[in-house]
């Protein structure tokens, strides 16, 4: 088994008298898809907030390939190689693809200190990354405005892969999507993983997280109440431990 | 496809502007065939030039969105006209009269940008302040009074014309369009303009530098003012409080009409090229045919709505 890409040891998040996350531990590897799976407040939101740099954790220490980091903004994650496709993606719709893809961080020959951008260059390379997802986009300077949600989902993951994202975190990136684009979607997850990334997925739908997961952790009620290998689990099981029925998470919730 | 989606709106706007600037010259030609010569077309430029400029700062502002607009720009145009003037009587040599007027309009329109970006106040409120601020303290400033004493040597670029077109028109409204066209279209700039006017929360997301993108728009807008009040001087040889009046509703009305989205993100400026001169061809026309101003107006606002309809329909076809 390969070292974990990014370890969270203890995270805790409180917000004032509220304790949203506590105790969390967590190892994302490389390659490999990780759901999280939890009813509405369980913590999973903050929990990838606090990897994506939108909040600082209360305690603990998330480490990133044996070196210890602190985030600050969701910048510095994203300097840290992880990139987040937000629910809302984020895309402005006036822009091509390409130029969404590259949009802040544009390549550009600078002519009198004036950045005139490379079309051609910025182009060829979406094209390549979007045959590589095989997101059935032929022409990546269609503007965003005219695609649906699913090709949608795949130019925010080119955006991500383009950073070269190590971790992408995707949250629920198929709430609204019929079910055609759904099967899409989950296909570019799996490839993300094929290509090397991790990826971090947040669902509600556990027939979608059992076809896409190969690790899947359950939070309830701000901690982490399991982790399992989609190998060794059912989704009877996931169910109870995301509803407190599982008789490890009642043991654990009279202990405390 | 990129090139239809360019073209289609823009394309449509521009067709529609040309459409209705040949209905104005047909109807002028039946009516008064007399006004066809050498110089009304040199008058319709003298007067596009001033119009241009301040239309394209309107534009740039409106474009990067925010619910952009600056009321402020004839303001802004009267006021630099006037602190150039004031300042060379107080003993600034005349040689730094263009200059003084640009950097007063950049002053005027970095000042809009702080209450905008800074302060977040709604930009139709700040510079509709900023608005009766610079155009009061011009008048205050001047009694009401025309300030004569612009150089000679600036009348004569001011006034000149090369075959036809006057000088001004060729050597800063030309080049500023182009420029501008090539910054917006071709530019990682460009493309922030576009992206945070359309979409702010996803522009700042990606680390697009949106407050500072704005300030500087305004401050440009500012700029282009000074340059229309500058050029004011050099045609008409003297400095007046009230010259830019009702600029910020021709240039609203040119942004519009050429096409510029009003919540930001969508349109060119080559639109709002032709939507001057449509705007000036027309209301030289109907002063040549001695219409009243009253209707000029009311001419003007029918054209603007007309054409807000006409895109509107056109989206519902599609």
């Amino acid at each position: 088994m390969t070292a974990p890409f990014l370890v969270a040891k203890g995270i805790a998040k409180r917000f004032g008298a509220l304790t949203a996350l506590s105790g969390v531990d967590l190892e994302i590897r490389s390659g490999e898809v990780l759901a999280l799976l939890g009813d509405n407040g369980a913590g999973k939101s903050t929990f990838i907030k606090i990897l994506a740099g939108a909040h600082p954790a209360s305690d603990g220490e998330l480490v990133i390939e044996g070196v210890p980091v602190a985030f600050s903004s969701p910048k510095d994650a994203a300097a840290a190689g992880i990139a987040t496709i937000f629910q809302e993606l984020a895309l402005s719709e006036n822009l091509s693809i390409s130029e969404n893809v590259f949009l802040g961080r544009e390549l550009k020959r600078s002519v009198l200190g004036v950045p005139f951008l490379r079309r051609a260059d910025m182009r060829q390379r979406v094209d390549g990354l979007l045959k590589e997802l095989d997101a059935h986009i032929s022409d990546p300077e269609a503007p965003v405005g005219s695609l649906s949600g699913g090709q949608r989902q795949a130019v925010a993951i080119c955006r991500a892969l383009n950073l070269n994202a190590r971790l992408v975190i995707m949250d629920e990136p198929t709430a609204a999507l019929a079910v055609a684009e759904t099967r899409k979607v989950l296909a570019l997850t799996r490839r993300l993983a094929e290509r090397g990334c991790a990826v971090v997925l947040i669902s509600h739908n556990i027939s979608e997280v059992f076809e896409v997961a190969d690790r899947i952790v359950v939070f309830r009620r701000g901690r982490k109440v399991a982790e399992r290998l989609r190998a060794e689990t059912n989704p009877e099981e996931i169910v109870s431990f995301i509803t407190g029925a599982h008789p490890d998470v009642r043991a654990l919730e009279k202990a405390n | 496809m990129n090139r239809i989606r360019k073209l289609q709106g823009p394309a449509l706007i521009l067709a529609l502007l040309a459409l209705l600037w040949i209905i104005v010259i047909l109807v002028l030609l039946v009516l008064k065939p007399s006004v066809f010569s050498l110089g009304t077309v040199t008058t319709i430029l003298q007067f596009s030039t001033i119009l241009a400029l301040v239309a394209l700062g309107q534009a740039i502002v409106i474009l990067a969105g925010g619910a952009g607009i600056d009321l402020s720009v004839g303001g802004i145009v009267s006021l630099s006209a006037i602190a150039g003037m004031l300042a060379m009587k107080l003993g600034l040599p005349s040689f730094l009269l263009p200059p003084a007027c640009i950097i007063a309009g950049a002053a005027l329109g970095a000042f809009n940008g702080v209450l905008v970006t800074k302060l977040s106040i709604l930009p139709l409120i700040a510079t509709l302040g900023t608005f009766f601020v610079y155009s009061g303290l011009a008048l205050a400033l001047t009694g009401g009074a025309a300030q004569s004493g612009v150089p000679s040597w600036l009348l004569i670029w001011g006034r000149g014309v090369f075959s036809g077109i006057p000088v001004p028109f060729l050597t800063i409204a030309i080049p500023v369009f182009a420029i501008a066209g090539i910054v917006l279209m071709w530019t990682a700039w460009g493309r922030w303009i576009y992206a945070m006017g359309f979409n702010e929360r996803s522009a700042r997301l990606v680390g697009i530098p949106v407050d500072r993108a704005r300030l500087i728009l305004y401050s440009l807008s500012g700029v282009l003012s000074g340059a229309a009040a500058l050029i004011s001087l050099a045609w008409l040889g003297s400095g007046r409080p009230n010259i830019g009046q009702n600029l910020e509703l021709e240039s609203l009305t040119a942004a519009m009409l050429g096409g510029i989205a009003i919540l930001g993100g969508r349109g060119g400026v080559g639109g709002v090229f032709a939507a001057v001169m449509l705007l000036v061809t027309l209301k030289t026309g109907l002063l040549q045919l001695n219409v009243n101003t009253v209707w000029q107006v009311g001419i003007v606002g029918a054209l603007l709505v007309f054409v807000l309809l006409a895109d509107r329909l056109s989206q519902n076809w599609r």
